[in-house]
Formats: C-alpha cells, structure tokens, sequence
C-alpha cells in the first residue's frame, strides 16, 4: 500500500510539476477552478436563493399545464418506455463483467468529490439586498461541514481500503444498471424534502416544513422501476427468439407515435369516422397492396408496370394536394413507394408471403396512429397546445431527429446521384433550408406556412413546427452523411458491383453502414443542437422547457411568490440540458468504440 | 466454344483512348494470362468484362449475352463473373463470413444456414478457415486476397477476373495467393489474370497476352511467348522483367 501510494505520488509529480512553468499553469489553473466552484457554492447557499421555485414547480416543468386527472397518461407514456427499454437491456444483456474493484473506485471517487466540495465551500457568502447594501451571513458552518466531512472520509477511506482486502468479485454490466437505478428509488422513500405549506391566510409557513415525498411521487416510480426489472427478466428469457431484436428496435420506432398520438393525446373518436372513412379506405389499399403483390411476376403486368408506378406516383401527388382524408393521401404515398420495392423483393413465393404480412401490418399501424393523431384531444388545457415543458422539448428533440434522419440520408444521397434533376432539387432543399437562420424557418411556421398550404388542409402549429424542423436539421444532416459517402474508396462500390449487387443493396448494405460510422461524431453533434435549439420555439409562442423555468416561474406569484427567482430556475434548466447531452455524447462514443472493432 | 468475346473493343478516357480495338476470345475453362507495361489498358479491358467500366465501341459477349446498358443484363452477367482486386476490397465492416455470405444471401436469395455452410467451404479451400470471425482489418494482406477470392467464388461464377491480384502483397504472402489460384486454374475455373508474375504464366496459363498502349501486341501459347516471342514489343518486355 506504501508503495502504491510512493507510485502514485511520483506520477502525479511528474504530470502536474515536471517543470517551472507547468507547476505555475497547475497552480494558477488550480485557485481559479477552487475559486469558481466556491463562488458557486456561495451563490446556491446564500438565504435569498429560493430553490424550492425549483423543487416546487416539477409538474409545471414537465407537463406544464397538463390537466391532474389524466396524468394516469404521463405515468403510462413513462412507463411504457422504461419497460422497453428493460426488455431491451435483457435482451441486448451484455457478457461484460465489471470487476467489484472498479464499482469500488468509482464510489471512492464520489466520495472524493463530494469531500472536494465541502471542504471548499465558503463558510461566509455576500449578496445584495433589497435596499443595495451588501449582506454577508454564514450559508455553511464548521458543524455541518464536520456533519458531511467525517461520514464521507469514513465513506472513502472503506472503499479505497476494500481494494486491498480479499472483496473481489464481477457483475454483470448490464445488472449494474438496475442497481444504480434502485438507488435513487429508494431514497424516494426515505428522504425528506422542506415543502411549501400555506396557512389559513393564503400565506406560506416560514421556515418551510420538512415532509416525506409525496405518495404521488414515490408509488408510480416504484412502481416503474419493479416493471422496468421485472421486463429486464422477461427479455433475458425470450433472448433467443428468432427476430425478436428486429421487432424490438421497431418497438422502439413505433414508441414515440404511440405515446404522441394515442396515449398523451387522450383522443376523440368518433366511430361513424372510423367506420364510415376509415375502415373503407384500409380495405381499398390493403386489396390494392395485395393485387399487386400478387400479379408483380405476370407477365402482362410485367410489361406495364412501368406505367402502372408512373400513374400509382401521379395519383400521389395530385392526391396530396386534394381534398382526400388525410389517411387516404398518406395511404397512397405509402402505396407509392411500397410499389417501388415490391418487384425487387417478391421473387419468391416465401418472399411474396412476408411481404403481404408487411403490408398488413404496416396499413394497420399507420391506420391506427393516424386516426389517434388526427382526432381531438380529450385534454383541455390553456394555450395552444397540450404539449408544453419537458414533454414539448422531448417531442421536438424526437421527432426532429426522427423524421430529419432519414430525410437527411435521402437528400445526402440525393445531392449525389446521378439523375440531374434529383441532384438539383436535393441540393436546392439543402442550401434553401440551411441559408435562412432556424428562428426565420420558426416564423414562417406560425405565420407563412398556412397561405402556401391549399385550401382546407390546415395543421396545428407543434406540427407546422415539426415540418420545418425536419428539412433544417435534415439539411444539417445531409451534408454530414454527404461527408462521410466521400469518405468511402471507389474499391467499395466496385466490390459490390462485382458480386452482383443491386443499387438498392449496395447503398443501404456497403456504402450507407460505412458512411454513417465515419461520421457519428458530427451526427450525434448535431442532433444535441437540434435538441438545444428546441429552446427557440418560445419565440413563435410554445412553452418549452426553459420558458418555463424563464419566464413562467420567474412570473409566478400565485401561490407563492417566486418572482426573481429566474437564477434557481436557470441554473436548474442548465444542468438538466447538460446532463442530457453529456449522456448523449458519452454513448455515442462508446457506440463508436463498439463498431470501429474492426478496423484499425 | 468461347465463353467470352470481344469485338474491336473501344475505349475512351476523355480525350485519352485507353483501348484502341481489342479483338479476342476466351473458351471455357482457359486459363488466359494478360500482362503488359503499366498505363497498357489491361486493367481496363478485364474491368470491362464485368463492365466496372463502359466501352464506347465494340462488342463484348459474355457467356451469350452482350453488355449493353440495360442494368438487368449487367447484374445477370455480374453474378455469373467473379472478380479480384489489387487492393482487395473487402467491406471492413463486416467479418470475414459475412463478407462471403453477403451476395449469396442478398443476390443468390439463399438462406443463411446453406451460405455459411459454402461459406465455410470455401475459406477450407483457401486455407484459412479459423478466421471466419475476424473483421478484415485484422488479417493480413494474402490472408485479405484470399478472403476476396473466397468471396467471388461464393457466387459459383462462371468465369473469374483476377486484376493484379499479388500486386500489393509482400513477396512472402505472393505464394500463399497465387496458391490458391493455381488450384483454382486446375480445378477447371474460366480465368482471366492480369499479372506480373511470369512463373505464374508459365505454370498454368493456357494462353498469354500482352497489352501495350492500348493495342494487343502478341498472343501466344507461355512456351513460344517466353522462349520465341513473335514481336519486338514482347522481347523488349521480357528483357525488362526478367
């Protein structure tokens, strides 16, 4: 252990103090950081901080003005995808073992920060008054730092000195995520939190009393966390069935639309709608899908399917700008686009049976979707729109990414082909869009959008948003993929050609997996963009997350008076962003560690 | 019966006329060796076989369909084709098997149980089954060509293109490849190699050829080609690589 710590000692010599100057940059470099975690401390301590602004406003931040009654759909939107995401760890479960010495480290290491943070935090801290004068008062006294300091010292000392016992043993990696996860849970049961009480005048009880977290709180995140385990189990035994990862990851896609339309959404249904539109309109294109499933190898038809696509895409577009039911013109487009497909696919009568599987179950989901996300909302909250807080910058965040993904990789590939007039309208999309600052795109949303569109289709404001959203950051995200298609050898696309490959096959198996892995750190750049740049939607008039914390609170006096106390809310605002771009960031360099396995 | 033939074939690179009417035939199951100074369009004329590059004039016929534009027939001819690269070419991101089992799957529709069964096959044939897992960027070059050529031959070609196939490989690892070709050319495989390595030649080529700007200067069987050359050209050659 002597030498250990002799070790230690000489390489922390050696990278701190190898010279004059470096030992000069440590030092300097050391105060500041000191100084400014100690300013910080100081700010977040003094008396006139009011956190609870913070604390006390969790379901404005999350769902704002979303009605109590319903939050059943919150809980459900949030469950749902913890226990997709269990079955996922179970079924994904890793074979990596953390050794016990390393989770060891890393709660020595906690602890050391937060000895780190007591030890430095200023006894005494000044601020400003509300008459100008400058008040000083003790925000951190020599007891509760000694509270904090001999707990975590012991804390430390046990984990550092648990290395050098006969404690060894591995975890499985994906285990450990439920054991950090069961941590925070179960403090919701334990810790108290000091909460707003008012007395009989309307009046907030000073000094704020100290309460449990409230049952609604605790009981439907256990409640969560038992189904996100008890799912984890559920996918390490269905592990081995045939394609079940393919029908997890299109879980995963259908998620999102599922909560957006169905279950956030509480929809109005109308059954003579259903009944009288849409069930004929399914019935026509499911026939329809399976006509052409079934004749694609005819020969007559053969002949003429040339024409038949000309036609099929004809009818899309003058459907798209008619007055037809929503269901209907994206039923074509899908129609459309499925005829491409089909010839290339249906070679075998094995081939032709998944395919009208597809179909089905494809006409099924949008039907389903489209009906839930068309209809009205049960809900009725003020202002424009349901959405609002943390669900609105979520919803954005997704759906950016969502739908400017793969419109990002058509465009990209677009702008390469070969047909000049694709390459013209690619490239004229992608400079449009990327020339006009997203603020500008933000207003022609709410204002200008609705004159272009014809007559009689109208769109709520979130998904005029959402449209222009997509072809900003889709034109972003055109020209990374264009980067990384530049990126792949002539070699590969001979190679492909040479055993015989379709085009088809060639970009979406050769060109496109090697050209998105070339460029995962600019794509993971910029979709944390589109996802902090979700933030400027306040400025057309939605209620995002930071406006919340901005401008909400900072306005709120009933009822309880939390006006100037933006700071809290702000500095609040920032870290939740930041902890999900770190997280972001952090996982796409381990992606990009898992899938540069093979080159070197 | 001649499995592949070539009528005045033509070829320009902008300005620059890389073939300059190449006439020829290849019967089945001839081992044809092409070889020729650097720049001579020998790459070009095999590229064009599988049509990797478009001839302006002339007639190709290969296995009795001609290589016009019409992408059917390319694919068609492509498959019946294998081809080798110099700089091999394989898809890093996939493992070896899969790099083999890819076209078989995709183009051929065969279940995946039956192609990594062939697949395995074929690495046994070149020798290197143990590294089926492996991603290419872990094997070393003759072990990466020998891969390449396990791959063209999983789509049971007819006819196999080899473009310089030792010409980036260490002297050692030559061997290991031309190996496996020269199994190949017994077993009866329709080659066309575009090499310098004239033991190869002598060895197992049935005929040899050579290139030089753009024209076909001789064509000879390997005895009268290295021992009593026809043109000038060739002696010229010969004295230089020898």
């Amino acid at each position: 252990m002597v030498d250990l710590i002799k070790k230690n000692a000489k390489s922390l010599q050696e990278s701190l103090f190898s010279s004059v100057g470096s030992a000069v940059l440590t030092i300097a470099t050391t105060y500041l950081v000191i100084n400014f975690f100690r300013g910080m401390l100081g700010f977040a301590l003094t008396s006139d901080k009011d956190w609870l602004a913070v604390l006390n406003n969790m379901q404005l931040y999350m769902v704002q003005a979303y009605p109590e009654e319903d939050f059943i759909r919150v809980w459900l939107s949030v469950g749902l995808t913890f226990v997709l995401a269990g079955l996922s760890i179970g079924i994904w479960r890793s074979d990596d073992r953390v050794k016990s010495s390393q989770v060891f480290n890393s709660f020595f290491k906690g602890g050391l920060g937060v000895l780190f943070f007591t030890i430095i935090a200023p006894t005494n801290a000044s601020f400003m008054g509300n008459d100008g004068s400058v008040i000083t008062e003790e925000v951190f006294s020599m007891d509760t730092r000694l509270g904090i300091l001999i707990p975590v010292a012991v804390f430390c000392v046990i984990f550092f000195s648990i290395r050098f016992t006969n404690v060894k043993f591995t975890v499985n990696s994906s285990d450990m995520v439920f054991f950090y996860l069961f941590i925070p849970v179960a403090l919701l049961w334990f810790v108290k939190l000091p909460t707003i009480q008012l007395d009989q005048n309307n009046e907030r009880i000073i000094p704020d009393p100290v309460m449990p977290i409230a049952d609604t709180t605790k009981i439907p995140w256990t409640v969560i966390f038992v189904s996100f385990l008890l799912s984890y189990f559920i996918g390490m035994y269905l592990k081995n069935i045939k394609s079940i990862k393919s029908i997890m990851s299109l879980s995963w896609f259908l998620l999102p639309l599922l909560i957006f339309s169905w279950i956030f959404k509480k929809p109005q249904i109308d059954m003579s709608v259903v009944l009288g539109s849409d069930l004929p309109i399914f019935g026509v294109f499911l026939l329809w899908g399976f006509l052409v499933i079934t004749f694609v190898n005819n020969s007559i038809f053969k002949k003429y399917y040339s024409t038949y696509l000309g036609v099929t895409f004809l009818l899309t577009l003058v459907g798209v700008f008619s007055g037809l039911p929503m269901l209907a013109k994206t039923c074509l487009l899908l129609i459309a686009l499925f005829s491409v497909v089909v010839p290339a696919v249906s070679t075998s009568s094995q081939g032709k049976r998944s395919l009208l599987i597809v179909w089905a179950v494809a006409l099924v989901t949008l039907t389903f979707l489209l009906r839930g996300g068309a209809s009205d909302t049960g809900i009725v909250v003020p202002g424009s729109s349901i959405f609002g807080g943390f669900s609105l910058t979520w919803l954005l965040a997704i759906f950016g990414t969502y739908v400017s993904f793969p419109l990002g990789v058509l465009l990209a590939l677009g702008r390469n082909s070969k047909l000049p007039i694709i390459r013209i309208v690619c490239t004229g999309i992608i400079e449009l869009t990327r020339s006009v600052p997203y603020i500008t795109w933000l207003f022609f949303a709410s204002v200008t959008l609705a004159v272009f569109l014809p007559a009689g289709v109208e769109f709520n404001l979130i998904v005029r948003v959402l449209m222009v959203t997509a072809f900003f950051s889709g034109a972003y995200f055109a020209e990374n993929i264009r980067g990384g298609l530049q990126s792949i050898p002539k070699g590969q696309y001979e190679a492909a050609d040479a055993i015989g490959m379709s085009p088809f096959q060639k970009i979406s198996l050769i060109i496109m997996p090697q050209a998105l892995r070339a460029v995962i750190p600019t794509l993971v750049s910029s979709a944390i963009t589109a996802f902090k740049d979700s933030s400027l939607v306040t400025i057309i008039g939605l209620f995002d997350f930071l406006t919340i914390g901005k401008t909400v609170i900072g306005n709120q006096s009933i009822p309880v008076n939390f006006v100037g106390h933006d700071r809290e809310n702000l500095i609040f605002v920032a870290i939740v962003y930041w902890i999900f771009t770190f997280t972001l960031s952090r996982r796409s360099m381990k992606v990009e560690k898992k899938l540069g396995l093979g080159e070197r | 019966m001649s499995i592949i033939q070539t009528k005045d074939v033509k070829k320009w690179f902008g300005d620059f006329q890389a073939l300059k009417g190449i006439t020829m035939d290849v019967a089945e199951g001839e081992v044809l060796v092409v070889c020729g100074p650097s720049g001579s369009g020998k790459s070009t004329f095999i590229r064009c076989i599988n049509r990797l590059e478009q001839h302006q004039e002339g007639q190709i016929i290969v296995d009795g369909i001609e290589l016009t534009n019409d992408l059917k027939n390319i694919e068609a001819i492509r498959s019946e084709v294998g081809m080798v690269f110099q700089s091999f070419n394989l898809f890093p991101h996939l493992t070896v098997m899969q790099n083999i089992t890819l076209a078989q799957i995709w183009v051929r529709k065969k279940n995946r149980a039956e192609s990594e069964e062939k697949a395995m096959e074929l690495l046994e044939r070149v020798g290197i089954p143990e590294q089926a897992q492996k991603f290419p960027g872990q094997l070393s070059g003759g072990q990466q060509q020998r891969v390449a050529i396990a791959r063209a031959l999983a789509m049971e070609p007819k006819i196999m293109l080899f473009d310089e196939p030792t010409s980036a490989l260490d002297p050692e690892m030559i061997k290991e490849v031309l190996d496996v070709m020269k199994e190949l050319a017994k077993s009866g495989m329709t080659m066309i190699v575009v090499t310098h390595e004239m033991g190869f030649a002598k060895e197992v080529a049935d005929r040899v050829m050579l290139f030089d700007e753009g024209m076909l200067v001789e064509e000879n069987t390997p005895e009268e080609f290295f021992n009593n050359p026809k043109s000038d050209r060739t002696k010229l050659f010969l004295s230089q690589i020898l």
